[in-house]
């Protein structure tokens, strides 16, 4: 296998150190504004509140977090201090003494970050002045029905009179750098920046306002993007304020960023900038003690699953539940932006292969995506009740045997194995046997759906039909309900669930980031992801076959429907052809990269931003080589030394592979080398272009 | 995977993107898949010739909308006044800023729809307008002079509704109007009778280009042309029930109490306008600031909203305008969704202050004076 074991570290390396990179925290003072700052309402939450402890780590004392105050959030989340830095409590001094309350604390989370709330209700009576002012200096008005982007311009204009009360007090330095997250803060960004304050400022979007509404529509989008008039789009949406909002701020920021490189494509056409730095969304990524212990937990959830799939298929237990493998794809019910039509359409085609290859696999598909439903259906529930009486059985007749047997073996005797049944036992089985009989197919769905003959799933599988018949072997459970671990069907949560599975398959069509196929990785499961999620993006540009590491990434934007279905079908076909050792071989990488996804790591692209702003606001005191663009190219995870257990087409003529074949392979695979090859290479710092360098020479002007 | 490709064993998109082409992928599916194709016009809407055999066919009632917000007033207008089954014609005049889905929709409740563009006609108007470019709005008014297929004709401004019978007002002469709240010794221009006539839409078109108007509108044109109103004939004094503005109903409520009930035009002064308000269906009221007189006293406006929501919605819908309607949603907005408000640019300049009440209003002129690259010469100014 003419395949590049020989690529060695070196030839990685080519990378610039990231030391210079630290800013001299202690004379600048760091702002985060965003509207879900201790304040749930989306996924900006998540971004934020993981990688405060990165940040906190890093900026300690001078990191503050600006975000909305209402009752019910701080009361569980936020412990009350006085601010430690007496211009922070000047500042606040000022603005309460004009009536607007102001609080200040600690986040307790993870990393305790310093958090600074406005009540956006004590201070509403400003409204008409400031959207005045906001018209003044933007000519951007506010329909009064908005009560969303009411908020925000009191928000921002509340975020622009606090950072001006405090920048007044320094001279030289502190120097402050604000970094906006979403529209919603941005009106803060627009203020700062129309009365000059000496602030470095940084707006990051995470999806944009107009692609969002573009996709919900079900819009032909990527194919499109060029082709949008903008404004008449949003005009039309009725969104247009808020799209300037985020506009304005995009054009008003020192730094521009997004999360993906997918999003960055998209900002490019819907807001007419591009990104100065990709940011992408990291995990809190928690290590375990014991090495593989992520394998032993697959293993026994694996357990739990196969319970479950016992009852919910008796009667037609005609596979092998050792030969059987669990997908799943979960997230919010969007029938086509999360691609469950294609997954299902795959799950066709995957299905007839199967057949045709009489492969013995079978592969179960769980749909984990809320519905409305009017509870668990009988059917369902009576499968795990048999499963139940099943075991028990079992355990009867076991228990009897063993005395049996323990009395023979007391006796010196090896029990005549004829006997040791009895009439009574054969037809106690006999009965439960008899009892799983069953006249129908093992259901599609787990609960009653309330809207049954309109659900788009169910009626996609009517039209396909794939009922769970014996001959088929792909078979698909509809849990429209979120996991629990009460459930009396499927007593795991989230998490656990999908340590137990065997892939995620997430082929979205619209996925700024994509939580869901990152947390797989880091639980060491692979996943199918797509080139139009920001983590598919992200994975292509970091690992160099990103399928030997279990991350699947089918072509949604380059190629038709067809095309990319029957990726994902090979995709999906080629991961059934593993055997075990293959598999488990895949699931140690995917777990390796765990480490990419880690903010420790991903921090640094908010780094480099921090410092591109100070550059750009403070040209004479932080320098930075003006010409590169930052890139993320130069570092990537290798090929695996071993070659990759995916049978991916292009290798493989035949699906059935030799054991030779086997033999060979496994012999080249040597975990430990290969991890610590892997780990070497993560631990190399990301390459943000040039920019680092000449700026070691810098380095003592910071601290004149 | 082995060599032979999947034989699909069905087919796929049904519910998915639309197909590219398999050897071309990037060739553009069509922009917008499967917006719903409404059937054939069906519904509350009967054709007005049956509904009306006397009508009066040299007679009508005119009105004008000059934006798609105000094509939903003379919506509600021309229904309440089917309503009262008028037997005197129904036309409407608009401008090209009007969107031709919401023309098709006007169409169904009016007579003639007559496309008015003072700036195509090259004529004596388009001089006038040349001369006085702030009368924009003015003088497409004055074209209603032009309508002399009819004998006669009261004009009714689109934000006026009838609450009876008033075809009584076709025995008035030229030029017969109510007086105006703020200042009663003017008529009011938004309901008037006149008789249509070139050699009058002449001359004050002259008189326009000479002499302007003196509170920049068609109201101070009107009042200074036919400037005998205030004094001569009391018989083209209409009483105030023919044209009651909505704001009377609190600047002298015992009146409004006494002779209330007799109300036969409401009509909604003031920069917000029906449309402009949030109607909760399912409680049938409106939602907003107190402060807000017209919501204190929303009887008018709830009158509004009906005639709207049963008469005026279902045709939308029918046109594909609207979407099915969720309660409790801004009606407006919804309806707002297809409607291009743009103004032209030669129509008389706002000042900064109008032009942030339409944004506020969610009407901003994102086609014309708001678009982004406006809004960003503007931020441009204080980034270096």
């Amino acid at each position: 296998m003419p395949l590049a074991r020989s690529l060695s570290m070196t030839s990685l390396n080519g990378l610039l150190q990231c030391e210079d990179e630290d800013l001299p925290v202690e004379d600048l003072l760091l702002f985060e504004i965003s509207w879900e700052v201790t304040n749930k309402v989306g996924g900006i939450y998540t971004v934020i509140q993981t990688k405060a402890k990165t940040t906190a780590d890093e900026w300690g004392e001078n990191y503050f977090l600006i975000g909305p105050y209402f009752e019910q959030n701080v009361k569980t989340q936020v412990e009350f201090t006085e601010p430690p830095n007496p211009a922070v409590k000047k500042a606040m001094d000022t603005m309460k003494s004009q009536g607007c309350q102001v609080f200040f604390g600690r986040w307790l989370i993870e990393g305790s970050p310093y958090v600074l709330l406005f009540d956006i209700g004590s201070a509403a009576w400003n409204l008409d002045k400031w959207k005045g002012e906001f018209w003044e200096v933007s000519n951007i008005g506010i329909p009064f029905h908005d009560r969303e982007a009411n908020d925000a311009v009191i928000f921002g204009s509340l975020t622009a009179w606090f950072l001006k009360e405090l920048s007044c007090q320094f001279d030289d330095k502190p120097n402050i750098i604000a970094h906006f997250h979403e529209w919603q803060a941005g009106v803060g960004l627009i203020l700062s920046r129309s009365q000059k304050l000496p602030v470095a400022t940084i707006f990051t979007t995470h999806a944009t306002l107009l692609g969002r509404y573009l996709c919900a529509a079900n819009i032909d989008f990527y194919n499109n993007l060029d082709q949008f008039d903008i404004d008449k789009e949003a005009g039309e949406r009725q969104i247009y304020h808020r799209y300037c909002m985020e506009r304005a701020s995009v054009h008003c920021a020192h730094v521009f960023t997004t999360v993906s490189q997918i999003t960055a494509t998209e900002a490019e056409h819907m807001l007419k900038k591009s990104p100065d730095v990709v940011t992408p969304n990291g995990l809190n990524i928690k290590k375990f003690s014991a090495m593989h212990e992520f394998q032993n937990l697959h293993s026994m959830y694996k357990a739990r699953i196969q319970e479950f799939i016992r009852g919910h298929f008796y009667g037609h237990l005609d596979f092998d539940l050792d030969k059987t493998l669990f997908f799943f794809i979960a997230g919010r019910y969007e029938f086509s932006n999360k691609g469950a039509d294609m997954f299902l359409e795959a799950l066709s085609r995957l299905n007839f292969l199967l057949r045709v290859h009489k492969a013995d696999v079978t592969v179960i598909v769980f749909f984990i995506m809320p519905a409305k439903t009017n509870n668990f259906n009988v059917e369902t529930l009576k499968g795990q009740a048999v499963r139940k009486q099943l075991w028990d059985t079992a355990q009867s007749v076991k228990e009897k045997f063993g005395r049996k047997l323990y009395n023979a073996l007391l006796k010196g005797e090896i029990p005549d194995l004829n006997k040791i049944l009895d009439r009574d036992d054969i037809s106690i089985m006999k009965r439960a046997i008899f009892s799983t009989q069953r006249h129908s197919l093992p259901p599609v769905t787990t609960h009653n759906m309330i809207d049954d003959s309109n659900d788009p799933i169910l009626n996609t599988i009517r039209r396909i039909g794939l009922f769970n018949n014996r001959t088929d072997r792909v078979k698909v459970i509809l849990h429209p309900e979120f996991l629990s671990s009460t459930s009396p069907l499927l007593p795991l949560d989230y998490e656990e669930f999908v340590r137990g599975c065997h892939l995620g398959v997430f082929p979205s069509y619209y996925e700024p980031w994509g939580y869901t196929p990152a947390e797989c990785t880091v639980m060491g499961i692979p996943s199918v992801t797509t080139n139009l999620s920001g983590f598919g993006c992200f994975m292509q540009e970091h690992v160099a076959d990103p399928e030997a590491y279990g991350i699947y990434i089918v072509d949604r934007r380059f190629r038709s429907p067809d095309e990319s279905c029957n990726q994902l079908t090979q995709f999906l076909y080629g991961f059934c052809q593993q055997n075990r050792r293959q598999r488990i071989i895949q699931r140690n990488r995917t777990e390796r990269l765990s480490d990419l996804l880690d903010w420790k790591y991903l921090g640094r692209y908010y780094m480099h931003a921090r410092h591109l702003a100070l550059s750009r606001t403070f040209p004479d005191k932080f320098e930075m080589e003006p010409s590169a663009p930052p890139k993320t190219e130069g570092f990537r995870f290798p090929r695996p030394s071993s070659v990759p257990p995916s049978p991916s087409v292009s290798q493989h003529s035949s699906p059935h592979h030799s054991e030779a074949e086997d033999e060979d392979e496994d012999e080249r695979y040597d975990e430990d080398e290969e991890a610590e090859r892997d780990r070497q290479n993560i631990k190399s710092p990301f390459s943000l272009g040039a920019l680092p360098q000449g700026k070691k020479k810098q380095h003592g002007e910071y601290r004149n | 995977m082995a060599g032979a490709p999947p034989a699909a064993p069905r087919g796929f998109l049904g519910a998915g993107r639309p197909p590219a082409a398999t050897d071309a992928p990037l060739l553009a599916p069509p922009l917008y898949k499967g917006r719903p194709q409404r059937g054939p016009d069906r519904g509350r809407c009967v054709s007005r010739t049956d509904l009306r055999s006397g009508t009066m066919a040299d007679q009508s009632f005119v009105t004008l909308a000059t934006n798609d917000s105000y094509v939903k007033g003379a919506l509600v207008l021309g229904s309440s006044l089917q309503q009262y089954r008028t037997t005197r014609k129904l036309t409407a005049l608009i401008t090209p800023q009007v969107s031709d889905l919401m023309r098709r929709v006007l169409e169904k409740v009016f007579d003639e729809v007559i496309l008015v563009n003072v700036l195509d006609s090259g004529d004596s108007a388009h001089l006038a307008l040349m001369k006085r470019p702030e009368l924009g709005v003015t003088l497409t008014k004055l074209h209603c002079w032009e309508l002399t297929q009819f004998s006669k004709c009261v004009f009714m401004d689109a934000d006026t509704m009838v609450l009876s019978n008033i075809d009584e007002l076709f025995e008035r002469e030229e030029l017969s109007a109510a007086p105006d709240p703020g200042w009663p010794d003017c008529f009011n221009s938004g309901v008037f009778v006149y008789r249509p006539s070139i050699e009058t839409y002449s001359q004050l078109l002259q008189f326009a280009t000479e002499k302007g108007s003196f509170d920049g509108a068609d109201q101070g044109l009107l009042n200074t042309f036919f400037s005998s109103w205030a004094t001569t004939d009391m018989s083209k004094h209409l009483p105030f029930i023919y044209n009651l503005s909505s704001t009377s109903v609190y600047s002298y409520l015992p009146a409004f109490k006494a002779f209330g009930a007799n109300t036969k035009v409401v009509h909604f002064l003031g920069s917000t306008k029906p449309w402009n308000y949030t109607y909760d269906s399912r409680t049938k009221s409106i939602k907003g600031n107190m402060d807000d007189p017209k919501i204190v006293h929303p009887e008018f406006l709830n009158m509004w909203w009906d005639t709207y929501i049963a008469d005026v919605l279902p045709l939308l819908e029918q046109h594909g305008i609207v979407k099915e309607i969720t309660p409790g949603v801004n009606m407006a907005e919804v309806t707002e969704a297809v409607s291009h408000v743009s103004v032209s640019p030669l129509l008389p300049t706002e000042s900064s202050e109008e032009r942030k009440e339409r944004w506020e209003q969610g009407q901003a002129d994102y086609m014309g004076v708001d678009s982004f690259d406006n809004i960003k010469k503007k931020l441009d100014t204080y980034l270096q």
